[in-house]
């Protein structure tokens, strides 16, 4: 396959994903501050920034952190490179440029997603509650994987674009984990301290906001499923990470990138073929093996940072071993 | 009221109606559709296909605008339809026609003995744009350099089918013949019932044919990819669609490099050979070593590749010198020359500057001619003299006289018209015809084409560039309808063996029991 086109596949992967990503995040976030809307220092809208990396570029732009200009920001903004449109966008000109790779259903299942996102204005969002939009634009992603799952030859397209599917959800976890983790340690904190604080502040601090990280990358109702005893920053952090078996945890998602560069260069040995195999072997034998007690003492904080690092360092790996034309 | 009733054909050759207003016979199933149907019902169906192309993203970019707006490609839902012993005639000639094209490029990149023997100035053949003086002496396989033609051809106001253009470098639009079959399908399934219509879809598989027929003589599996421009060119669809049907890679320049006189492609394996390319770049651009040294788009050391037999190229080097609009004024003399047969299909009737007299009747004239730069194309760099002022008219006399090498002169061909679907009735727009002529082992034309139509009221000028659309092309089987009708019965499967075993019987005994015949 040219290297080009592997590109292509590997980034229209990521995009989309990361609109999903951003889709689900402020969904949650959207309801969460209805919820705790009471609270004397509510939930920032800032930290959603924070999550996307994409404080600073905000505010070099807008001055408010109102709602409306976030959403605005996060959806519409073509100069937000990672605004939901910007990523739509880009995964169509991708598939645009490898048209004759992909099946025509994944191109008209992108092109129509764009065309009709671009029908869409943050007034007309809340005109039809932001929840349904969101929703859309879950359903928009898990058509075009579902499209690519049942008409895409199995072979490198697919391994490329599930390599870049999944690659960009473990980075997403992590990130959206670190962020939320110091977050609420932060509020929880806060409100500790305060001498009065109104009645059921700790319980949505403490429980609900748990939730709202779990609902966030689409864990809660596997996380209930797995753990039967209520919810604990640990026992989430342990889930997002460390949990074989859901889809969006940082192991499962970099098991399934091993496996697509696995296939790829058909290398069936324990030992790597190359960079790309190397880095991401590494980093899942590491999470394969942790105890959760351990990783709660290597600092949660700084135990994310170096999984963020690792997901960088594997995407690299994968362009230098693979992509560059 | 019938979508027909108040269609007026004007005085000119109308594909659908004779001049007493009555359809012509090959049209008459379809105007018994388009009679008992509203003016809604059409309607909708515009909608429904205008949609389908939006989704198929089957659109260009409306430059200029900073949302990017897309629009579909125009695409008119009356068919052109062609009876059979025409498309016979258009056939004989187009493949009469390219057998001389081909000859004469091996000529002139060769011994160049048509020049020698007086038939066309050597100087009007050196001086085109598109005559590569570094092909001079080349060998290429087959001796074929046009693999893929795009002929232009009108019908005057009698209706006599006439060659317009050749394109014998990179002619596009074959995808828009093959969309527009497939979106009319879809939305007049009935239609195809009616009309026995001929079908166009293997028109890739013929091309994937010739052009593995291309590759270097060891190689036994080619690998074939076509060479895009890239993705902002506005022919890109049709590159992506056709290398889609074919099953063959799409590539850049950058996708490719040159090592040792080979061609390989960069992939995720590392380089793999790449023995024929179905280029869609022009010449120019195509190995900045030998051509235009700025380009990007082209592989540096393909030429030489080339030059060597270690990949096929389709079309060939060099063959523009046959799409320069003075050499097309010889075309019919060079089938006379090479063929020694006289040409089926006329040309328009063309005055050249370059000969004196000639200038002087065109400068005379020019009011009622369209002038043509000799190597411009897209409907550029044209006058059309019954349409232009004075005072442009003045400026293009002082243009071709500055030049008079590279410019022709024609009368105004009042090309036939087609109804269209406008603003809710039919109007006449006019028409030209592109069928494409696939050159290998022998040459084969797929009955259709591609059907521009001038869409804006009046206008002559089909090219996309200007306001242009298209029709989905009808080539009829012999005998029309009946016949048609009863091919595709053949083609069913016979319900009940034993049924027709008997059948045959019966139909049988007469014969072996009969008279001696």
């Amino acid at each position: 396959m040219l290297s080009r086109d592997a590109d292509s596949c590997f980034w229209i992967g990521r995009y989309i994903e990361r609109a999903e990503a951003t889709a689900r995040m402020i969904d949650v976030h959207y309801h969460f501050r209805l919820e705790s809307a009471w609270l004397s220092e509510p939930m920032r809208w800032s930290s959603i920034l924070s999550i996307s990396g994409d404080l600073e570029e905000y505010q070099l732009r807008y001055a408010d952190e109102d709602e409306r200009t976030i959403i605005q920001f996060f959806v519409f903004d073509t100069t937000n490179y990672n605004s939901i449109l910007s990523c739509i966008r880009a995964a169509r000109e991708n598939a645009r440029a490898i048209r004759e790779q992909i099946s025509s259903e994944m191109w008209q299942c992108i092109n129509t997603t764009y065309l009709d996102l671009r029908e869409w204005s943050v007034e007309r969002v809340y005109e039809r509650s932001p929840h349904s939009f969101f929703q859309w634009v879950k359903d928009a992603s898990h058509l075009f994987q579902g499209i690519a799952n049942r008409t895409l030859m199995m072979g490198e397209s697919r391994d490329f674009l599930d390599a870049g599917r999944f690659l960009e959800r473990a980075g997403q976890t992590a990130r959206i984990l670190d962020v939320r983790y110091h977050d609420l340690m932060r509020l929880a904190e806060e409100t500790n301290s305060r001498a009065q604080t109104p009645a059921g502040a700790e319980e949505i601090v403490n429980v609900h906001g748990w939730i709202a990280l779990l609902k966030s990358v689409g864990a809660y109702e596997a996380y209930r499923k797995t753990f039967h005893e209520g919810v604990t920053p640990a026992r989430v952090a342990a889930f997002l990470i460390l949990n074989p078996s859901f889809p969006a945890s940082v192991r499962h998602s970099i098991g399934r990138v091993e496996g697509c560069l696995r296939r790829i260069s058909g290398n069936r040995e324990p030992t790597p073929s190359n960079a790309a195999e190397r880095a991401v072997g590494r980093l899942y034998s590491e999470l394969t093996y942790l105890t959760p007690d351990e990783m709660i003492a290597r600092e949660l904080h700084l135990f994310l940072g170096h999984l963020q690092a690792q997901c960088n360092e594997i995407g690299s790996a994968i362009a230098a071993t693979y992509l560059q034309y | 009221m019938g979508l027909c009733d108040d269609y007026q054909t004007e005085g000119f050759y109308d594909e659908m109606f004779a001049a007493d207003g009555t359809p012509r016979p090959h049209y008459e199933p379809l105007y018994r559709t388009l009679q008992g149907m509203r003016v809604e019902e059409f309607q909708a169906r515009c909608e429904l296909a205008e949609l389908t192309l939006i989704h198929q993203g089957i659109t260009f970019t409306v430059y200029g605008d900073e949302r990017g707006i897309e629009k579909p490609f125009p695409l008119d839902l009356i068919p052109r339809i062609v009876p059979a012993h025409e498309w016979e005639h258009i056939e004989r000639g187009l493949t009469q026609r390219v057998r001389a094209l081909n000859l004469f490029l091996q000529d002139v990149y060769h011994d160049q003995k048509i020049c020698r023997d007086g038939v066309i100035p050597r100087e009007l053949v050196v001086n085109a744009a598109h005559y590569r003086r570094e092909f001079q002496g080349a060998r290429v396989p087959h001796d074929i350099y046009v693999h893929i033609c795009g002929t232009d051809l009108v019908r005057d106001r009698d209706g006599t089918y006439r060659v317009l253009e050749d394109n014998c470098r990179t002619p596009s639009g074959v995808s828009y013949m093959l969309e527009s079959r497939l979106i009319l399908m879809r939305v007049f399934p009935t239609l195809f019932r009616q009309n026995a219509v001929r079908p166009i879809d293997h028109y890739t598989t013929l091309l994937l044919e010739n052009l593995r027929e291309l590759a270097p003589p060891d190689r036994h599996d080619p690998t074939v990819a076509l060479l895009t421009p890239g993705v902002y060119n506005s022919a890109y669809f049709e590159h992506s669609f056709l290398a889609q049907q074919m099953g063959i890679e799409l590539v850049e320049g950058r996708d490719l490099f040159v090592n040792e006189n080979m061609v390989y492609m960069k992939t995720t394996r590392g380089p793999q050979r790449v023995d024929v390319l179905y280029r869609r770049v022009d010449d120019d651009f195509l190995d900045p070593v030998t051509f235009r040294p700025d380009s990007a788009l082209g592989v540096p050391g393909l030429v030489n590749a080339y030059r060597a037999g270690n990949i096929g190229l389709a079309n060939g080097i060099g063959t523009g010198v046959a799409d320069d609009k003075v050499i097309y004024a010889y075309v019919p003399k060079m089938i006379e020359y090479y063929l020694a047969e006289s040409p089926v299909l006329p040309n328009v009737e063309t005055y050249l500057a370059w000969r004196p007299d000639d200038l002087k009747y065109i400068v005379e004239h020019i009011d009622q001619m369209v002038v043509k730069a000799a190597n411009e194309s897209g409907g550029y760099g044209m006058l059309i003299g019954p349409q232009a002022s004075r005072a442009e008219c003045r400026e293009f006399a002082e243009k071709i006289k500055a030049d008079p090498r590279n410019y022709i002169a024609q009368p105004l061909v009042a090309l036939s018209r087609c109804p269209c679907f406008v603003d809710g009735r039919l109007e006449g727009r006019h028409v030209d015809l592109r069928p494409y002529v696939l050159c290998g082992k022998e040459i084969r034309v797929v009955p259709g084409g591609l059907t521009r139509v001038a869409l804006r009221r009046g206008s002559y000028v089909v090219n996309s560039s200007q306001g242009g659309g298209s029709k989905d092309t009808w080539v009829l089987r012999n005998g029309g309808e009946e016949e048609g009708a009863s091919a595709m019965q053949q083609a069913m499967p016979r319900a009940g063996g034993a049924m027709s075993q008997s059948q045959r019987g019966r139909a049988s005994s007469p014969r072996t029991g009969g008279a001696p015949c």
